[in-house]
């Protein structure tokens, strides 16, 4: 390759729905081998914005590329390079574990065998082995976003597209996944997650971006937007939280 | 910091108790809330509201018409049997078609400190505000001036009361129903047994055809009329006849059947309200399925079921044996296939069997039955299965909601996706179109028909598919995330019904063809029916996968979000 592209480049992407302004044309490029973070409140836009980077949502204007094939004009080679995780969406939970696993291996076109194998070592890695023949709807929440992750993993993308994965897991859980993405990042692949937990987003990153109202406030490495303050704080001032003063929600004392 | 809490535990009363009103309110402004910048919404639900007075004015033109002819001779056979058939379309279309309205979805309310007594008459009265309830009333109004023309005001006004307390029972029925065959296809223990409690209700069909047969074939009137007078007894007449026994002289009969029908009414509450617990507590009572250890084989291997074994390893494979799997996992669509089981055998038996062997004793006593059947009979009854089984399709996407994420993050063609889906349902649904082309010819006397049943059969079947292949994918909409099988969301439901009747109407005139062979080509086409019908379905199958694919290429994120439910 004789230019490096950025593994994931958005440009002016913006969505509208229903007359509300959900993303209003977001900018980004995510350097490959970084370990990317999307920061923000809930309702900035983190989902609709990875949405329309990975080609689940059309968006009204802008584009994205990933390592340099347009999602949209070229999705076929796109999408084959991407790993994604969709938050609030439901997996096909009819299904065991393994079986969503073999289905999602052989619907990207792998071999059967290495399906099989690779499915076997992730549900070892990820402790899913013991959960046998429940569906995964029976599955708790953590484990839902485990064998997402897995499904994600399983045809060893180049960029890993992750909405919220450490929402709704316990610390064991958090770990495991914290692990896995730290040696997938480690190997040369990329990955960008959204998420609202700032300890995680601090201990991982290399870089951060911060979203809030459908447009990106603040971008760079984690040291660039934090400079010397914590990353909470310089959070909370860019969104704009207010703190309680203690008069309103009196009666919740009694 | 351990404040002091004050020893009265128990909260204070509300100020002011929950009423009916608040559910009506709140069903009021969640439909509008969903047509809010919808315009396609709003056309639809005018375009059904439309259909529904359409229907209602003819209806009540049939009910009103002993009273405008001033004929009370047949005043109690309309009123009973026109009465019945509403009270039997409220229970059996629910769960045969159309599904019920969950505006207000049980589930939603668990968490709120209401009585069940509350909960159930305000999710009952909510339910009166609906396009078919207004429809029906029109309709049965009729009946009113029948009772008020022949035996004036006062049976006029018993009328009215009756026709009140029936449009009760319907709605009741219909929900009551609906909720416990829920209940029942939500567990995994007894839902065998629901399947076959479906079966007996479609074979309340039975009567039905019966009189509909045999009152076109113009059979004894006063017989008619006996056997209306016995259903005027029953809960499924009561309420509708009571005026005109007020009008015909029978005054001591209207406050009996009022009595019968409030009886079935409270019944049908108490019944509902049992099975809405169950409704609100939702899926945590069905309990999880055994962990079953010992696993074997590959991941691959545990994906494909034994009907789906001998597909490919691939793509197409994969697809095939998930919509496999999910056919049968999914009680939503278990609840499809175990319909189309049931009406594909017992519609036709209906209409060919029973309604000749009626018509034959009704006219000479005891004489052999299914010689009055003909090919053109058997086809269009035939035509009529092809169709309902293609329709289950109509809304594909829609079962899987959000999860049909995954095939777009992978890139699935649009024609692999939509030939796989075709080939899955077909695993199932085509070994029971055989069954039922055998069965029918055996049960008519004719073994030589099962060419001509097996034909009409694919054909009907084929060309539906590729007619609810185009419909999945450009009218596709969300289903509600409930447990509930036969729930969907508010306002789709009239366009639910439209789309439905659209597919199956268009699936019908593609496969007239078939119907005028039959007519025309007599004993010929006898031989030829099943190797013409079977190519022409397939051909129009792949046709349709083909075309549709192309158009599910372009508009996948679309599609996605069409069947994504809002939350």
């Amino acid at each position: 390759m004789t230019v490096e592209h950025p593994a994931l480049a958005l440009r002016g992407l913006a969505k509208r729905f229903d007359g509300t302004i959900a993303v209003a044309g977001v900018d980004l490029d995510v350097p490959a081998g970084s370990f990317y973070g999307l920061l923000g409140p809930n309702g900035a836009g983190k989902t609709t914005t990875l949405s329309m980077a990975v080609g689940l949502l059309r968006p009204d204007a802008g584009s994205a590329w990933v390592l340099g094939h347009d999602v949209w004009q070229d999705p076929v080679t796109a999408k084959r390079l991407l790993g994604v995780m969709p938050d609030g969406v439901r997996l096909f939970d009819r299904l065991t574990g393994a079986e969503l696993l073999a289905y999602n291996g052989l619907l990207r076109g792998m071999d059967p065998a290495v399906v099989d194998q690779r499915a076997a070592e992730l549900l070892d890695v990820l402790a899913l082995g013991d959960a046998g023949r429940t569906l995964v709807v029976d599955y708790s929440a953590g484990m839902k976003k485990k064998i997402g992750l897995a499904c994600a993993l399983l045809h060893g993308p180049r960029v890993l597209v992750l909405d919220e994965p450490f929402e709704a897991v316990d610390p064991v859980s958090a770990a495991l996944i914290r692990d896995i993405l730290t040696r997938y990042a480690a190997g040369g692949g990329t990955v960008v997650f959204s998420s609202h937990v700032m300890e995680v987003v601090e201990r991982l990153c290399s870089h951060v971006a911060i979203l809030a109202s459908g447009t990106i406030k603040r971008v760079g490495t984690i040291d660039e937007v934090r400079g010397d303050r914590s990353l909470e704080q310089v959070f909370v001032e860019v969104v704009g939280g207010r703190t309680a003063t203690g008069e309103e929600l009196s009666w919740l004392s009694r | 910091m351990a404040l002091p809490v004050s020893a009265d535990a128990t909260p204070a009363a509300p100020a002011r108790p929950v009423s009916a009103r608040h559910f009506v309110r709140l069903k009021l402004r969640v439909m509008a809330n969903n047509f809010r910048g919808q315009g396609w919404r709003i056309a639809m639900f005018i375009g059904g509201a439309l259909l529904g007075l359409w229907f209602a004015a003819s209806g009540f033109f049939l009910f009103a018409a002993p009273g405008l002819t001033d004929n009370g001779r047949y005043a109690v056979l309309v009123a009973a049997a026109g009465g019945g058939l509403l009270v039997l379309g409220w229970l059996l279309l629910p769960l045969v078609f159309f599904g019920v309205d969950e505006t207000l979805d049980p589930a939603r309310f668990a968490l709120l400190p209401l009585p069940r007594r509350t909960l159930v008459t305000g999710l009952f009265v909510a339910a009166l505000i609906s396009v078919p309830v207004v429809a029906v009333l029109v309709a049965a109004s009729g009946l009113v001036l029948t009772a008020w023309s022949l035996g004036g005001w006062s049976a006029g006004v018993v009328a009215v009361v009756g026709v009140l307390a029936g449009l009760l029972l319907c709605v009741a029925a219909s929900r009551a129903v609906t909720s416990a065959f829920a209940t029942m296809l939500r567990s995994r223990r007894v839902r065998d047994l629901a399947a076959v409690l479906l079966a007996v209700v479609a074979a309340l069909l039975g009567p039905l055809q019966i009189f509909g047969l045999a009152a076109l074939r113009e059979a004894d009137w006063d017989r008619l009329a006996g056997v209306a007078t016995v259903i005027g007894w029953t809960p499924l007449g009561a309420p509708w006849t009571a005026g005109i026994d007020v009008a015909q002289g029978r005054v001591w009969a209207a406050p009996v059947k009022l009595l019968i029908t409030v009886v079935a009414l409270v019944a049908l509450l108490a019944w509902w309200s049992r099975s809405l617990e169950s409704a609100m507590v939702g899926a945590a009572s069905a309990g999880k399925a055994p962990a079953r250890r010992g696993v074997d084989g590959g991941a691959v291997a545990q994906l494909f079921p034994r009907v789906a074994g001998w597909a490919r390893r691939d793509r197409f494979g994969a697809l095939v044996a998930r919509e496999a799997r999910y056919w049968w996992r999914d009680a939503r669509r278990r609840a499809n296939l175990i319909t189309i089981a049931v009406v594909g055998i017992f519609v036709p038996v209906m209409i060919n069997v029973t309604g000749g062997d009626f018509a034959a004793v009704g006219d000479e006593g005891f004489t052999a039955a299914a010689s009055d059947s003909s090919p053109v009979v058997v086809t269009i009854s035939m035509v009529f299965v092809g169709v309902l089984a293609a329709v289950t399709l109509a809304n594909q996407f829609g079962f899987d909601g959000s999860a049909y994420a995954a095939n777009v993050v992978a890139g699935v063609p649009g024609r692999v996706e939509l030939r796989a889906r075709i080939t899955a349902f077909s695993l199932y649904v085509l070994p029971m179109l055989t069954v039922v082309a055998v069965v029918l010819s055996l049960l008519l006397g004719e073994p030589g028909w099962i060419g001509l049943t097996a034909g009409a059969l694919v054909a009907t079947y084929g060309v539906g598919l590729a007619v609810n292949c185009l419909v999945s994918v450009l009218g596709a909409y969300s289903l509600p995330e409930t447990s509930n099988p036969f729930a969907m969301n508010s306002g789709a439901g009239l366009t639910k019904g439209l789309l439905t009747l659209l597919a199956m109407l268009a699936s019908a005139v593609a496969a007239v063809p078939m119907v005028v062979a039959a007519a025309l080509l007599g004993d010929a086409w006898l031989w030829l029916a099943l190797p013409v019908g079977a190519g022409y379905g397939l051909g129009a199958a792949l046709l349709g996968a083909y075309l549709a694919g192309d158009v599910l290429d372009r508009r996948m994120p679309e599609l996605l979000a069409t069947v994504t439910p809002r939350r």
